[in-house]
């Protein structure tokens, strides 16, 4: 890390400014999916107290978590796609841990990437519920 | 370093030097005598709060050796069920609240800031505060066994076994001295955030910062969101306890279901706020075992973040046996099955650090593959109960009982110990013995081992958790006699663990500094450390500066970077931007005080004399806690500086006072409110439950409150909202007239609020005894009216302040964060309003 | 599953063995990354994948509960069970902390509880389900194999969850039929001396209030029915052995059996009346 390190100028040069990495945008991905979560569950919990009884079946509500699940993994892929193109800012690879801020700023897109491959995985997961269970029993 | 290394090492330097110790000494020292209890140093506090939590461990290990004897043949009479029960019930209470989510409060405290190369934390005296909060809480909760009034409902209280089938104040006990520890809980969360965001040194970016920090921010921010949940079920607990509001009471429409919700929307996530600290422990060992950096930060920070935030979905899956909609398990189902990748990429960037370094063998990281080995096992049979059909049989059986052992005692306990090990020298300069620390591990190892491996099998043979005897000749005789001895000898390998840690070791010599040669700044401590903890403030370069950075330690201690010295006698410490660590602001810290000690008593006072139901003796106290936090806060915080500005060192000259988003009082209060906020949606979610399951919860538009007098309720709080605000610019700009008429004015509103909110339901004749409904508009009107009293105490203070010239049109801390707390007062208002007024006539 | 998850765990352990002891040198930094996204990333969500499918896969099954007949309610009460069999004629035979069933039918089981919750599981027939008051839930079991098997109440619901047993006995449908039957019947007058002031004894010391012996004056209701105790398999949901002895030393001394029970001991009543209630109690098979 050491010999790399000194590569590079102290100095930052054409830094990113520090709100282009925000800290929130790490939190994007896995906010849509408890955003996700959370209407699934609730739509459900609703959909089979108040309208299908405890043995009706899931029917539109199945569509509406369908629904919720395509919007949730537009924008966790529109969120891992912004990762992206910070983290391949400039060149360089990780662990991208040089004292600069374009490395911060590749840093914080690289996480968001990470973090929204797992929240897209997790938002499957959620749905394929849905796949296998047709009614509120 | 560069600047600074090229100086002259002349003699006259050293003089200098001399001379800047001897004035940084004088402020950070520890008070002597019977007043050493009245410190705030990280450093004391940390140990104090480390140590306490460790007796409560050793209690709570103690009945659970009472227990396995109990068990250890089939009917046995060792313990009646009475005292039985009392002992699961506070081995699992105190084991959880005094002891796994504390720990890793005092370690945090202890250590945080010598990882961030700060002084002390930002709010030292809060620190205090908590602290002595869990010691009363703490004893308070643990001495109720010897009266033999301890609580006995297990770990989760369910009502509505210990609302209306528990005798005695066992349930009072639980409900009022944990929520007393909770508050702390949440001051050392709001600690830790600013700290981690605000204190680090300068030049450590946010892709610089140790591991162990990321976890703690993960971890602290999780506190916000799921403590809240459950101070709100133990005020619904406490009110149906108390004066009868029938929450829980099925009868009087009330779902014994709501409590399930709330505590395992905190039990849940607590579970992680245990295990992640204690993995942050191990992200620390495990670098400095490879002699590498370790291999994968990135899917360490996606594994902190992820787990965070997925712990909250999946609280159900303590509930897959409630009879829930099959589509409600699956989701649970699914998530449960989500969290354990995260768990996973944490597990293998280790072992590829591991692999990718060349590792170095101690104790610590024995401990560390102990860990591993009974976490994977605990981990994997998490996999497996979070398979609803498969939960189905193991739920509430032996088997839970050893996956959950597997997951803390592997995930949690085996990481402490190899943090002790590791970070001992820190606290008083030696090292602890490598033999002694090698019989510990392999006693508590496979002692550990044979009492729990065991039980998944009588679990699976049948064996429901918390039975205090059960018949021979089920097959369970001999496994539980195996768990009884594997208990004792665990047992044994904690004691020479704990011996080592208090053997005196006085004749021994100091450890070298930085004795495993890790590469992060915690390890630039002498031996033994000085109290001002860093002789001066670094400017970070590398995540692993001591590695990475030539000559760091000899320039920090000749005093070569900032704040080296202490001209004016006073605490500092550095505070540097979120993102990119730059200096912002050189913060005043305050010092020693028994204020702390006193408003923690007096919250004590509060939360205890409700269990043997004197409530004037509380009301006394609460008033006298708000006095003394009052006068702390007057005394302590906000203070106007002398100069506008100082020289830091290095050339850089920064303010010493801030306001506004600048201030770290206005973070630590916009944190707080964050974790407010989540409390009163618990509430809001309650009402809303309760509408989903019952259809007769709401008596029809008439029975309510009605629309009016929350509307007028509405109105003039907003009134007092915009007057606040017009007040906070009034006096930014000077405007003395204004700035005290639009306070009176904003107070008088307050008070009109209030009356008008407490009138809807107090006119329309809702009886909170009565029925559900009733019950949970009053909670939500009581809750806002807390809040608006607590406004109103907010304004007349900053009325005070300024009429005592504490407060000036540019030094305005105070007026900024109460100006803070009231958008949150107007949410708050503005959903109660239209929840109990507005919601009965939509739906 | 179970072997899935030692594998994996021998898996992980022996990696990490490798790494610390038997080849503790630096390895290739490229490897170790390859070394977090297979063995940390793909190959986790892969197992979790599948695992999920066939957790989800089972969940309907088990939740079916439309096209049942055969219904057994079962109440769980501090610290017993109230079992009742609903019969075609629309009337129930209520009997307590014994459970038959049919083999090879499925059985709904309609579960609920008027104090706390307490939970119900035949671990060697089903999963188990919570009872909670205000709430009907319900589980679906299907027995099949003869035998006894041990039932308990699985959460923690106050000083005797301990003792809150119960035995279920698979029985061939036709012997289930003819027990069934004989359960609904009244109560068989006793016949020996002994029992007989046992009868007087039961009816003279109050137990009636709570008890009912159908075809007697005994109908109360706030303890188990006892119509056909005799014939049980255990006294005081499972604590004890149903023999006299047992009797006698439930009926003394209830509370040091069963700590915190309601049932009031009786232990103030002479040896001869003990013995005589014990005598009538286990005549009434």
């Amino acid at each position: 890390m050491n010999e790399r390190n000194d590569d590079l100028p102290d100095e930052e040069l054409e830094a990113p400014p520090a709100r282009w990495g925000s800290l929130w945008l790490l939190t994007f991905g896995p906010g849509i999916w408890a955003i996700h979560f959370l209407l699934c569950y609730v739509t459900a919990a609703v959909w089979c107290a108040k309208v299908a009884g405890r043995t009706g079946l899931l029917g539109d509500a199945s569509l509406l978590v369908g629904l919720y699940t395509l919007v949730a993994l537009v924008g966790i892929g529109l969120t891992g796609w912004r990762g992206y193109r910070q983290h391949r800012f400039g060149h360089a690879d990780p662990p991208h841990d040089f004292d600069t801020a374009e490395d911060r700023y590749r840093f914080l897109g690289y996480s968001t990437l990470l973090l929204s491959g797992l929240s897209f995985v997790a938002t499957l997961f959620v749905a394929l519920s849905v796949v296998f269970i047709e009614t509120c029993e | 370093m560069t600047d600074s290394a090229t100086e002259p090492f002349d003699p006259d330097d050293r003089e200098r030097q001399k001379a800047q110790e001897q004035r940084l000494r004088k402020p950070w020292e520890v008070p002597r005598g019977w007043r050493y209890w009245s410190a705030v140093n990280n450093s004391d506090v940390g140990l104090w709060y480390t140590t306490v939590a460790f007796v409560f461990f050793l209690f709570a290990g103690v009945l659970a050796l009472l227990m396995r004897t109990q068990l250890a043949v089939p009917e046995n009479d060792f313990l009646s069920a009475d005292t039985y029960n009392q002992a699961f019930t506070l081995h699992g209470s105190v084991m959880m609240f005094l002891f796994g989510v504390p720990i890793f409060e005092a370690f945090s405290i202890l250590i945080l800031p010598q990882l961030l190369g700060a002084r002390d934390l930002p709010f030292p005296r809060l620190s205090a505060y908590g602290f002595w909060c869990f010691v009363i809480g703490g004893i308070f909760v643990c001495g109720s066994i010897f009266f033999g009034a301890a609580p006995q409902g297990g770990w989760f209280m369910y009502p509505p076994l210990t609302t209306s089938y528990s005798e005695g104040i066992g349930p009072d006990v639980w409900l009022l001295g944990l929520s007393f520890i909770e508050i702390a809980s949440l001051a050392a969360a709001v600690e830790l955030i600013v700290g981690v965001l605000k204190t680090r040194p300068p030049g450590m970016r946010i892709n610089l910062i140790p591991l162990y920090a990321w976890y703690i921010l993960v971890v602290a921010v999780m506190i916000l969101f799921a403590f809240p949940p459950l101070i709100a079920g133990d005020l619904l607990f406490e009110m149906e306890r108390a004066f009868d509001w029938p929450f829980f009471d099925h009868t009087r429409g009330g779902d014994p279901l709501l409590w399930q919700h709330l505590f395992w929307i905190f039990g849940h996530p607590e579970v992680y706020i245990i295990f992640l600290p204690a993995i942050a422990l191990v992200a620390m060992i495990v670098p400095t075992a490879a002699q590498r950096p370790i291999v994968g930060y990135g899917w360490i920070v996606l594994a902190a973040v992820g787990t965070g935030f997925i712990s909250f979905g999946l609280w159900v899956h303590h509930m897959f046996t409630t009879g829930m909609p099959g589509i409600s398990l699956a989701f649970f189902s699914a998530a449960s099955e989500a969290v354990a990748i995260p768990t996973g990429v944490q597990i293998f960037c280790f072992l590829a650090t591991a692999l990718a370094g060349r590792f170095v063998k101690s104790v610590p990281t024995l401990f560390v593959s102990g860990a591993l080995a009974i976490f994977v096992l605990g981990g994997l049979t998490g996999v497996m109960v979070a398979v609803a059909p498969f939960d189905f049989q193991a739920h509430d059986t032996y088997f839970v009982v050893a996956h959950l052992h597997y997951v803390l005692i592997g995930g949690m306990l085996f990481p402490v110990a190899a943090g002790i090990y590791y970070f001992y020298p820190l606290t008083n300069g030696k090292q602890m013995s490598e033999r002694s620390g090698k019989w510990a591990f392999w006693l508590m190892f496979v002692g550990f081992n044979v009492a729990f491996l065991p039980m998944h099998f009588t679990g699976l043979l049948g064996m429901p958790r918390r039975v205090y005897t059960y018949p021979a000749g089920m097959g369970l005789d001999l496994l539980n006699l195996v768990s009884t001895v594997g208990a004792f000898v665990f047992a044994a390998g904690v004691l020479i663990l704990l011996f080592e840690v208090v053997r005196p070791k006085k004749n021994e010599p100091y450890s070298p500094r930085n004795p495993w040669s890790a590469g992060t700044l915690e390890w630039l401590a002498k031996m033994p450390d000085e109290s001002w903890g860093v002789r001066s403030i670094p400017l970070i370069k590398s995540r692993y500066p001591l590695w990475d950075q030539p000559n760091l330690m000899a320039d920090v201690d000749a005093g070569r970077f900032y704040l080296p010295d202490a001209e004016e006698g006073q605490r500092e410490t550095l505070i540097t931007s979120t993102i990119d660590g730059r200096p912002m602001q050189c913060l005043r810290v305050p010092g020693p005080t028994f204020q702390t000690l006193w408003a923690a008593i007096f919250t004590g006072g509060a939360f205890i004399f409700p269990v043997y139901h004197l409530y004037l003796p509380a009301l006394v106290c609460a008033v006298l806690a708000g006095f003394a936090i009052l006068g702390w806060l007057w005394t302590g915080t906000a203070m106007i500086p002398e100069k506008p500005q100082k020289d830091v060192g290095l050339g850089l000259t920064l303010p010493l006072y801030a306001s506004g988003p600048k201030s770290v009082g206005w973070w630590a209060m916009f944190i707080t409110m964050i974790g407010d906020m989540s409390a009163f949606a618990s509430l809001v979610f309650g009402y809303f439950f309760f509408w989903t399951v019952h259809d007769d919860f709401l008596p029809g538009p008439a029975a309510g409150p009605g629309l009016l007098w929350p509307a007028i309720a509405a109105g003039l709080g907003l009134g007092a909202w915009a007057l606040t605000l017009l007040a906070r610019h009034c006096n930014r700009r000077d405007q003395v007239l204004g700035f005290y008429l639009s306070l009176a004015l904003a107070a008088l509103l307050t008070v009109a609020c209030s009356v008008a909110l407490f009138a809807g339901p107090h006119l329309s004749g809702l009886d909170p005894t009565t029925h559900v409904y009733p019950a949970t508009v009053w909670v939500l009107v009581l809750w806002t009216l807390l809040h608006l009293g607590a406004a109103l105490i907010m304004l007349l203070y900053c009325v005070a302040r300024r009429a005592a010239g504490r407060m000036t049109a540019e030094y305005d801390i105070d007026m900024q964060n109460v100006g803070l707390y009231w958008h949150f007062m107007a949410i708050t208002l503005v959903v109660t309003v239209a929840v109990i007024g507005g919601f009965p006539r939509v739906a | 599953m179970t072997v899935g998850s030692l594998l994996i765990w021998a898996l992980v352990i022996g990696l990490a063995l490798y790494v610390t002891r038997a080849h503790p040198e630096a390895h290739g930094v490229r490897s170790a990354r390859w070394l977090i996204i297979g063995g940390g990333v793909v190959f986790p969500t892969t197992v979790l994948t599948a695992l999920l499918i066939y957790g989800l896969m089972l969940i309907p099954e088990l939740r079916a509960t439309g096209d049942i007949d055969r219904r057994i309610e079962v109440a769980g009460e501090q610290w017993w069970w109230r079992v009742r069999y609903p019969q075609e004629n629309g009337e129930a035979v209520e009997l307590a902390n014994e459970i038959r069933l049919p083999l090879g039918e499925r059985i709904l089981f309609r579960l609920s509880s008027p104090d706390v919750i307490h939970s119900f599981w035949i671990p060697s027939l089903a999963g188990k389900v919570d009872m909670i008051p205000g709430r009907i839930t319900e589980l679906v079991v299907e027995p099949t194999r003869t035998g006894t098997f041990r039932g308990a109440c699985a959460e923690y619901c106050g000083a005797s969850h301990a003792l809150m047993n119960f035995q279920v006995v698979v029985m061939e449908p036709d012997a289930y039929r003819d027990w069934l039957a004989h359960q609904a019947t009244l109560a068989r007058a006793p016949t020996a001396e002994q029992a007989r002031r046992g009868q007087q004894a039961f009816l003279a010391n109050g137990c009636g209030a709570c008890h009912t012996v159908r075809g007697t004056p005994a109908d109360g209701r706030l303890g188990p029915d006892l119509t056909h105790v005799g014939s049980r398999l255990g006294l005081g949901a499972d604590a004890l052995p149903n023999d006299r002895e047992a009797l006698i030393r439930w009926i003394g001394h209830t509370g040091e059996v069963k700590p915190d029970v309601r049932m009031p001991a009786f232990g103030m009543l002479p040896v001869d009346e003990l013995a005589a209630l014990a005598a009538y109690l286990s005549e009434l098979e």
